[in-house]
């Protein structure tokens, strides 16, 4: 995991941010203006606590959750099987042998792009079997994937 | 069957017919393809079913026709040309078709104008429908559908609509048998249950290969009557009234619409029922009371005589009344089965089955074994057709039922909160009302969870209203994911599911103990997962 990972998920956690308080911003003005008669008085009155509570609630996760999602993440290959940690909040551990892996993509995004980061997503059959690596390097990430493919050739199983 | 053939297909437009060349078979391939080496056609008795089919279409441009011409002499000369014109049609169609095995693949040649060859490699084939509607059994015909388990939609199937019910079952047996040749590794199915002592094993490698003198059958169910009596208790059926009702009036509104009646009509008589409630409360009520009967006919009409037999090595599961639908699975490609029963179901002591096969669209239709019958017989047939799992369920840490209770009990509570906050009562009443309801289903929810495995199978159960439990074989498992939400964390329970590339993709056990779960995992496959364990 790349360290400019905490600021590609900054990045991201800005964005959602931005689009959180502005959505609720939105929806507070419209019902404020709407002057529908079935709600109590006073929720049209005090609509406008709506996106500074969420503001404020969310604004130090903004900061919390690159760093606790740095902390959480981990990828690992060991006798051909690919182990990866994600989540922050909620976790998530996933186990897929390159036996049964049947493609694997790296994909750079646009914010990955300005940081020189890619993700490395690997599919099977399943969802459940199938697992993206975030936040790597260009240059891991592009080895990983030219490993992966190169060895799950070698391997493929194909009792599924 | 379209003109154009699929992404896969190949076209040979005119010119050079054969460009693609496909590679001169073997006389040994010959043997296997049967009568089938050269293009045959479909039976000439469609061209007596295919105007009959167009007949609803033709309809109404020709009943207009006949009206505009106010039933003069020339107008029925011109609807006459019209019925004329789609029969010579259909014999185009039908005398333009070819289909014929050529080596390894099927090719449905459609010569009308250019020549589209669809090349269907019989590696791909995957499973083999053979349905007879009825006048299709009229004739003693069935449509043969070949399903290639591509994800691009039925672009890539094939369909031969037409073929006399002997032969149609025999290519499915020569189509089968080909697909399976080709995955001679998948071929061997470990445990497959007493039906690998009975059937003795088909010809699966090319060396020894022939026509088969008798194809192998063996019938494991055949659903007597009486059990579709318990069709209702599935419970989906009993929204058939709305359905129907729902269709009728759409179809009103689609008639209406040729016959002239607008919209403004329709709203009319909306409005003219809306000021006799009395009406529309009645309706209401013969459609409650038709719901059990509608569903339970329903029901009949599509579970009719079900039966699940072994034909060579591909499950067949044959049903219905007015169509007789057949569906064969490749044992091949069979990884487990799927038991569900809803919470009527439980207390008669009765289940459905499913298969869960890779590579099969819409399982849920196509994968069914058996409709509702007796649990117990459900698992002895899914034992002697698939495979016997006899592991005890363990059940989850008791954090789990405090889990599904609050799960269940929560909704109801927040709404009631909430409604009572603003003041609106009803409303609060009937959150409680949902609450208290979700302690029951929480519980019930909470004695389903179970996982175990067996050495050869691994098996999850979850839900209540409709409960379902998987049975996976342990090699169709591709990879796994635990998942642990905060919450979870806190209760030191977890989810661990078993990704599958069948069937729905993964089988969770819900809310297993942090050990309990990792120890699952590394019990089914400990190479892929006790090297981590050490370092986390």
């Amino acid at each position: 995991m790349s360290r400019r990972a905490i600021t590609l998920w900054l990045l991201e956690a800005l964005v959602g941010f931005l689009l959180l308080v502005g959505g609720s911003a939105v929806a507070a003005s419209w019902i404020s203006g709407s002057g529908w008669s079935w709600l109590p008085s006073w929720i049209p009155e005090h609509i406008w606590w709506l996106p500074v509570l969420i503001g404020v609630v969310e604004l130090p996760f903004v900061v919390i959750e690159p760093l606790w999602r740095y902390a959480v993440h981990r990828w690992e290959l060991a006798d051909d099987v690919v182990y990866a940690r994600s989540g922050w909040f909620s976790r998530q551990w996933v186990f897929v042998p390159v036996s049964r892996i049947q493609t694997v993509d790296k994909e750079q995004g646009w914010f990955e792009r300005l940081l020189g980061l890619a993700t490395v997503e690997i599919r099977t059959a399943s969802y459940a079997g199938s697992s993206s690596i975030k936040g790597l390097d260009v240059g891991v990430a592009a080895r990983l994937a030219e490993d992966l493919a190169h060895r799950a050739h070698e391997l493929r199983d194909d009792a599924t | 069957m379209t003109e154009d053939a699929g992404p896969s297909g190949q076209h040979n437009r005119s010119g050079v017919p054969g460009a693609q060349g496909p590679s001169e078979p073997s006389s040994e391939q010959e043997r296997r393809a049967g009568p089938w080496a050269v293009p045959s056609r479909l039976s000439p008795l469609v061209l007596l079913i295919d105007p009959v089919r167009m007949l609803p279409s033709l309809f109404f441009p020709l009943a207009g026709v006949l009206f505009v011409g106010g039933f003069s002499p020339s107008s029925f000369v011109w609807a006459a040309l019209g019925v004329l014109g789609s029969i010579g049609y259909a014999a185009v169609r039908w005398a333009t078709f070819t289909y014929r095995i050529a080596g390894d693949r099927l090719e449905l040649t459609r010569s009308l104008i250019s020549r589209t060859v669809r090349t269907i490699p019989l590696d791909r084939v995957r499973g083999v429908d053979v349905t007879t509607p009825p006048l299709h059994r009229l004739f003693g015909l069935a449509v043969v559908r070949i399903d290639t388990g591509a994800s691009g939609g039925d672009k890539q199937e094939g369909e031969l609509d037409g073929l006399p019910l002997p032969e149609a079952e025999r290519l499915r047996e020569v189509l089968l048998r080909r697909s399976r040749a080709t995955h001679p590794d998948v071929g061997a199915v470990p445990g497959a249950g007493p039906a690998a002592g009975t059937a003795p094993a088909l010809p699966s490698g090319p060396s020894h290969a022939g026509q088969p003198a008798a194809v192998e059958e063996r019938v494991y169910a055949r659903v007597p009557w009486r059990w579709l009596l318990y069709g209702p208790l599935s419970g989906a059926f009993l929204f058939t009234p709305f359905a129907l009702l729902g269709g009728a009036i759409g179809l009103a509104f689609q008639w209406g619409n040729e016959f002239g009646l607008s919209e403004r009509a329709a709203i009319g008589v909306g409005e003219w029922l809306w000021h006799r409630p009395i009406l529309l409360v009645l309706a209401g009520i013969a459609l409650i009371l038709a719901m059990p009967l509608a569903g339970a006919v329903m029901y009949t009409v599509f579970n009719w005589n079900f039966t699940l037999r072994r034909r060579g090595s591909s499950l067949v599961a044959g049903r219905g009344l007015i169509t007789r639908r057949s569906v064969s699975l490749e044992h091949s490609r069979i990884r487990g089965y799927e038991i569900a029963d809803g919470l009527l179901e439980r207390r008669a002591k009765v289940a459905r089955l499913w298969a869960i096969v890779t590579g099969l669209g819409d399982s849920r239709t196509r994968g069914q074994l058996l409709p509702v019958v007796p649990r117990r017989f459900a698992l002895q047939v899914a034992a002697e057709a698939i495979g016997p799992f006899d592991a005890e369920l363990r059940p989850h840490p008791s954090v789990a039922r405090r889990r599904r209770l609050f799960r269940a009990v929560a909704p109801g509570v927040a709404v009631a909160a909430v409604a009572l906050l603003l003041g609106w009562v009803a409303v609060g009443v009937l959150g409680l009302v949902v609450a208290a309801l979700g302690v029951p289903l929480g519980l019930d929810r909470y004695r389903s969870l179970g996982h175990a495995y067996d050495g050869v199978r691994l098996s999850v159960r979850s839900g209540s209203l409709p409960r379902s439990q998987a049975v996976v074989e342990r090699r169709a498992v591709v990879g796994w994911t635990l998942r642990q939400t905060w919450f979870q964390r806190r209760s030191r329970v977890l989810t661990v599911i078993a990704g599958v590339g069948a069937g729905s993709g993964g089988y969770p056990a819900i809310d297993t103990g942090e050990e309990q779960g990792v120890h699952f995992a590394a019990e089914v496959t400990p190479e892929w997962i006790t090297p981590f364990l050490s370092k986390n």
